[in-house]
Formats: C-alpha cells, sequence, structure tokens
C-alpha cells in the first residue's frame, strides 16, 4: 500500500524533532504523534482524529528507532486493526525498540565513533578527526531513521519480521567488541595527549588520583559519578591551592 | 546464584533492564512473567529481539511461574524476573512465598494514575496494593536504575 | 575575559544549538564535547584548546547511562563556556585547562538541573491538555509539542548564557589565585580534572561493557593505546 505523496518524507523530519516536548507523563508520545499525523491523514473521517490522538499516546523508546513505531501504527490503522490492537503494539515496541536502540547506538555506533575519533585527536588528527566524527556517526544515524520508518510502514503489525533483518543483528553483534576495543584504546592515549603540558609530578598526580577515582567510581556507582568526583576534587585542589600561596 | 533481581516495569525488556541491570549482575537469564504475552507469539518475537543472544528469555504465565519458580532459584546462572504490572507482582507473591522484594523499575501514565515519582505513576489502588505487599514483609523499592538511588515504599505510595 | 560581541554572539549561538541538539532536535551529537568543543574553540580561533577541552568533557559524558529518564549533567554548552574560559587564560595551557573544566562542570550542573526543570514543566504542560490531546485535534497537539521545543531553546540559551557568564567570572577571581607558586594550584587543579575524566570514562565504559566477552577487548584495546602511548614518548 502506498503512503500519501510526500506523508513518510514529512515523518521522518518530523521524527528528528520527535524528543521535543520530552516529558515525564507522556515522554515521547506528543512527538510520536506529530510525527505519525502526515500518515494519517488519508485516513477516513471518523478514523483521522482518534488515531492521532492515539499516536500522542505515552511512548518511550530509542528517538532513532521511534520511526519504526510511528510507522508500523500508522500502517496498522490503515489496515483496520482494532484500536486496542493497535495501543498493544505501541505497548509492545516501546521496550524491544528502547533496548535495541541503546545496544545499536548509546552502547556500540556512539562510543566506537568517539573513541576513535579522541584516539585520532591524541595522534595529532586536530579537527580534521572531529568533522569524521560527526559525517560518519550521521551517516548511520540518518539511515537507521529512515530505515526504521520504512520498516515500520512496510510491515505494520508484523514488524518483528523487520527487526529479523541480518543486517541489523550483525551490527548488533560487531559493534560491542568494536566499541569496547576503540574506547579502551582511546583512554591511554586520550592520558598522554591530555597530560603532556604538565610537569612529572603533575603527571604523577593526575594518574593516582585517576585510579583512585576509579575505583571510588566502581565502589559506589549508585552515590557517586564523575560530574560530582570531578566537581568535589576541584573545589579540594582550589582549597589546597589557596592555602599554598 | 539465581534470580537476583525482581522488577515491576511496564515496559518489560528495554535498554534500562538490558544494559543497566543486566550488565552490572552479569544476567544470563530473563523470565517475563505476564499472562497475555505468554499467550502471544508475536510480542514474545518482539522482546526476544530486545535482548542480546547470549541471554536467554524465558516467558511464563503466573500459574507456570508458580510451577517454575524453584528451576528458577536453583538455576547456576544469574537472572532477572521481570512483570509488567502491580497485580502480576502481587499475585505472583502470593502464590510463591519465596518473592521477597519488589524492585519498581517504571510503571507509567495511564488516566487515573498520578505521579509519586518521575518514572512512576499508580492509581490510588496500585498504591494501596503496594503498601499490602510491603506490610506482608516484601521489601519493596522504587530504582530505575543501579546508579540510582533505591527510594523507600514510603517515599512514593 | 575581554571578547568581542560578535564572537560572544556566535558562543551563545552554538551552545543554544548545542543544548538543543541534546534532547530535542535533531540529536547529530554536536552536542558531544568533542564537537561543541572544537567548534567554540574555531569560533575563539584557538582550536587546540577546543579540542583539549572537548576531550576531557567526552570523557566525563561516557560516565552517562544514556538509557531512559535518568537525569545527568549537561556538557555540550558546558563544553563552549569552559573553552571561553581556557582560550588565551594568562598562565598558559595548564591553567585554562583547569579553570576551564572547572567553569564546565558547574555549568554541565546547572545545564542538568534545567532539563529535569524542563521536563517536569512539560509534564504539567501535557498534562493540562490532556482533554484537547485526546480529542486527536493536530493544531492542538503540534502547538504542544512546538512549544515544547521553543521552550528548549529557551533553556539552552539560559545555560550558554550563566555558563559565559562565569567563564567571564573566573579569570578575574580565580586566575591570579592560581597563578601563585609558578602556577602550582592551576597544575593541581588541571591534573584532578584531567583524572576525574580518565576515570569516569573507564567506569562508565566498563558499565557497557559487562564482563562478558566484550571485556575482553576492552582490555585488548587498553593495551594496544598503551604499547601506542609509551612508543610515542
Amino acid at each position: 500500500m502506498a503512503p500519501l505523496k510526500g506523508a513518510l518524507g514529512r515523518a521522518l523530519l518530523r521524527l528528528f524533532a520527535v524528543q521535543g516536548s520530552y516529558n515525564y507523563e507522556r515522554m515521547l508520545g506528543v512527538g510520536v504523534g506529530v510525527a505519525e499525523e502526515p500518515l494519517l491523514r488519508d485516513l477516513a473521517d471518523g478514523k483521522y482524529r482518534p488515531a492521532v490522538a492515539r499516536g500522542a499516546h505515552f511512548f518511550n523508546s530509542h528517538p532513532y528507532l521511534t520511526g519504526l513505531a510511528v510507522g508500523a501504527a500508522a500502517r496498522a490503522e490503515h489496515d483496520g486493526a482494532p484500536p486496542d490492537q493497535i495501543e498493544r503494539l505501541r505497548e509492545a515496541l516501546c521496550g524491544p525498540l528502547g533496548s535495541l536502540g541503546d545496544r545499536l547506538v548509546w552502547a556500540g555506533w556512539l562510543p566506537l565513533l568517539s573513541g576513535l575519533t579522541i584516539a585520532a585527536i591524541a595522534l595529532g588528527a586536530g579537527w580534521f578527526a572531529v568533522a569524521g566524527f560527526l559525517i560518519v556517526y550521521n551517516i548511520g544515524h540518518v539511515a537507521l531513521r529512515w530505515w526504521a520508518l520504512n520498516a515500520g510502514w512496510t510491515y505494520g503489525a508484523r514488524v518483528s519480521v523487520a527487526l529479523h533483518s541480518p543486517m541489523l543483528q550483525k551490527a548488533l553483534a560487531l559493534l560491542g567488541p568494536a566499541m569496547a576495543f576503540a574506547v579502551g584504546f582511546a583512554l591511554p592515549l586520550a592520558a598522554r595527549f591530555l597530560a603532556v603540558p604538565f610537569p612529572r609530578w603533575g603527571q604523577l598526580a593526575a594518574v593516582v588520583t585517576a585510579g583512585l577515582v576509579f575505583l571510588a567510581l566502581r565502589w559506589r556507582s549508585d552515590r557517586l559519578n564523575g560530574l560530582r568526583m570531578a566537581l568535589g576534587l576541584s573545589a579540594v585542589a582550589l582549597v589546597v591551592g589557596l592555602i599554598w600561596q | 546464584m539465581s534470580l537476583a533481581l525482581y522488577r515491576i516495569d511496564d515496559r518489560l525488556i528495554h535498554g534500562q533492564v538490558v544494559v543497566g541491570w543486566g550488565q552490572p549482575l552479569h544476567v544470563s537469564f530473563i523470565v517475563l512473567v505476564d499472562d497475555e504475552v505468554s499467550s502471544s507469539d508475536w510480542e514474545q518475537d518482539l522482546y526476544r529481539m530486545g535482548v542480546p543472544p547470549q541471554i536467554e528469555v524465558i516467558f511464563a504465565s503466573v500459574d507456570q511461574a508458580a510451577q517454575l519458580f524453584s528451576t528458577w532459584q536453583t538455576d547456576e546462572r544469574v537472572g532477572i524476573l521481570l512483570v509488567g504490572d502491580i497485580d502480576t507482582a502481587v499475585a505472583l507473591a502470593a502464590r510463591v512465598p519465596q518473592v521477597r522484594r519488589f524492585n519498581v523499575g517504571g510503571v507509567h501514565h495511564r488516566t487515573g494514575r498520578k505521579e509519586r515519582l518521575r518514572f512512576v505513576y499508580l492509581t490510588d489502588d496500585e498504591a494501596a496494593k503496594l503498601r499490602d505487599l510491603a506490610a506482608r514483609g516484601v521489601d519493596v523499592t522504587a530504582q530505575d536504575v543501579p546508579t540510582a538511588r533505591a527510594v523507600p515504599i514510603g517515599e512514593f505510595t | 575575559m575581554i571578547l568581542p560581541i560578535e564572537v560572544l554572539i556566535a558562543l551563545l549561538v552554538w551552545g543554544t544549538l548545542v543544548g538543543v541538539d541534546l534532547v530535542s532536535l535533531p540529536q547529530m551529537m554536536i552536542a558531544r564535547p568533542l564537537v561543541a568543543g572544537t567548534v567554540a574553540g574555531a569560533i575563539l580561533g584557538d582550536i587546540p584548546t577546543g579540542l583539549r577541552l572537548g576531550v576531557v568533557f567526552e570523557l566525563l559524558q561516557y560516565d552517562i547511562l544514556p538509557v531512559g529518564a535518568v537525569r545527568y549533567p549537561e556538557y555540550g554548552p558546558a563544553t563552549v563556556a569552559a573553552v571561553a574560559t581556557a582560550h588565551a587564560a594568562p598562565g598558559g595551557e595548564v591553567l585554562g585547562l583547569g579553570l576551564g573544566a572547572l567553569v564546565g562542570l558547574v555549568t554541565a550542573l546547572v545545564g542538568g538541573v534545567t532539563i529535569n526543570g524542563l521536563r517536569r514543566l512539560n509534564s504539567r504542560i501535557v498534562h493540562a491538555a490532556a482533554a484537547t490531546l485526546e480529542s486527536g485535534d493536530p493544531g492542538a497537539l503540534v502547538r504542544v509539542h512546538v512549544g515544547g521545543l521553543l521552550r528548549d531553546g529557551l533553556r539552552a540559551a539560559l545555560v550558554t548564557s550563566v555558563g559565559l557568564v562565569l567563564a567571564w567570572l573566573a579569570r578575574p577571581l580565580l586566575a591570579g589565585a592560581l597563578a601563585v607558586r609558578d602556577g602550582r594550584p592551576a597544575l593541581l587543579l588541571a591534573a584532578v580534572v584531567v583524572a576525574a575524566g580518565l576515570a569516569a570514562g573507564a567506569a562508565g565504559t566498563l558499565r557497557l561493557v559487562g564482563t562478558g566477552p566484550n571485556l575482553k577487548w576492552f582490555a585488548a584495546g587498553l593495551g594496544g593505546g598503551l604499547l601506542v602511548a609509551v612508543w610515542l614518548r
């Protein structure tokens, strides 16, 4: 079934802002409704508004993969699926899409490229590395958003077929190890890059402190985080520095 | 080792569960207790997609869970038990006295539910059921991810 | 810090774009400190400073587990403010690193608080609009959504402004005290900030890596990185 002319493109553009009204009550729901609306415009009069209202109900998932739910729900509306079944479909998609997206992007593609970029900067690549990061990252980003929306629209309520795509599975299997290696590789190089201007005792202080902070973060991950540790240590360093004079 | 986490989360399997809890707890299997999902093939297929291949997912109704609980408890791997709503949690705790704690990980907004925490929305009835559960000796706390504080039941019901 | 007005405006606009990118639009990762810092450096004509602070805050960002409704600091506009602080610091790059990181950390904290505040405000607005949303009126739906987007733009501009004011204040207030005794206090500050970044980067990554087979890959990468770092000395 062909979507309304231009509707998929419009939905894709709107999906880039799907988290624009992020809130704890409906999470991404309102943004999902806004993105789905162009795909619903050719529904019969009595069906359009209830479908738009359903589209804006609670939704939470990975933003890049949310198009899958948008496409699938819109397709199911066109196929005349009963309302409670569409609600059930949307709810069932939240968790799995969130989990897939987190593993694919937040714990895969993003830290992989970020680690490689840090390593490249540390090895002297300069802003070229950052430009490369933006370009390569976003090729994957936009492709994923487009694939998700299309797959959702194509498969409707049978979206799990799309998720079985061998390419997606292969990407998941490769990204975990690749990310782990890249960030591991980047860390010593980042340490060297940042500590080069320090004299010996400063380098030593940085390494010892890093070890202690790492242990502290592992020990009390419920209370401590990087920001708190960094702020606390900075305050201590400031006080020590001021007394020193 | 057995079940390390008993969680109430209406998104069931998602990133917080798989990445957030699964990694630090070294989870090898997830038990998803839900009467509807346990009889729906397409939903089971979806939830399985959200989990890396090295983690096994077991779907069970409350009845099946009551029968199989001891086998999960004696499993030498580490597992997580998930339910999607308060009623299932209450039913399970009533059938299986070994369930001594529940982590409220996420119950989202729906008509009639009031905000208790930014990730917990409950009707008054659901809040009462949770308090009831706690009064019967089950340790009920709210915590979305392991790096957050476990909020005791008194602070959110 | 006396910056030409057009540079200040460019930093403010950039910080705002960066702040909006994080959650709202279009999530193309200009909000990552690596990008936010490098471009801020380019605006100031000082890319090396942008890269250095970009790397520090990028490492700190690894500490954030970006899953679910977790509260987190916002490092994008913070990195812009940090680079503005560090640019041409009187005591050289070490003082700049320490002072810039300090301003950035405080700004990141402020940014995180405003994100949570905005989400609460949005919740109230969406809650109040429930009846209109349930009617399925597309105009009302778009209005609620665009309102959220605009508020996030305002929020990002506000956070960037706070960061730039802190940058402007930090130099006269702290630079002198940190530069005494050959700048040893500044070095101490820079060293602990770098240390916190490295530790947060390692701890955060390990949380994602877990103890499965990927841990071996992490160890292999770490070993390789160490070899290269030693070989370069």
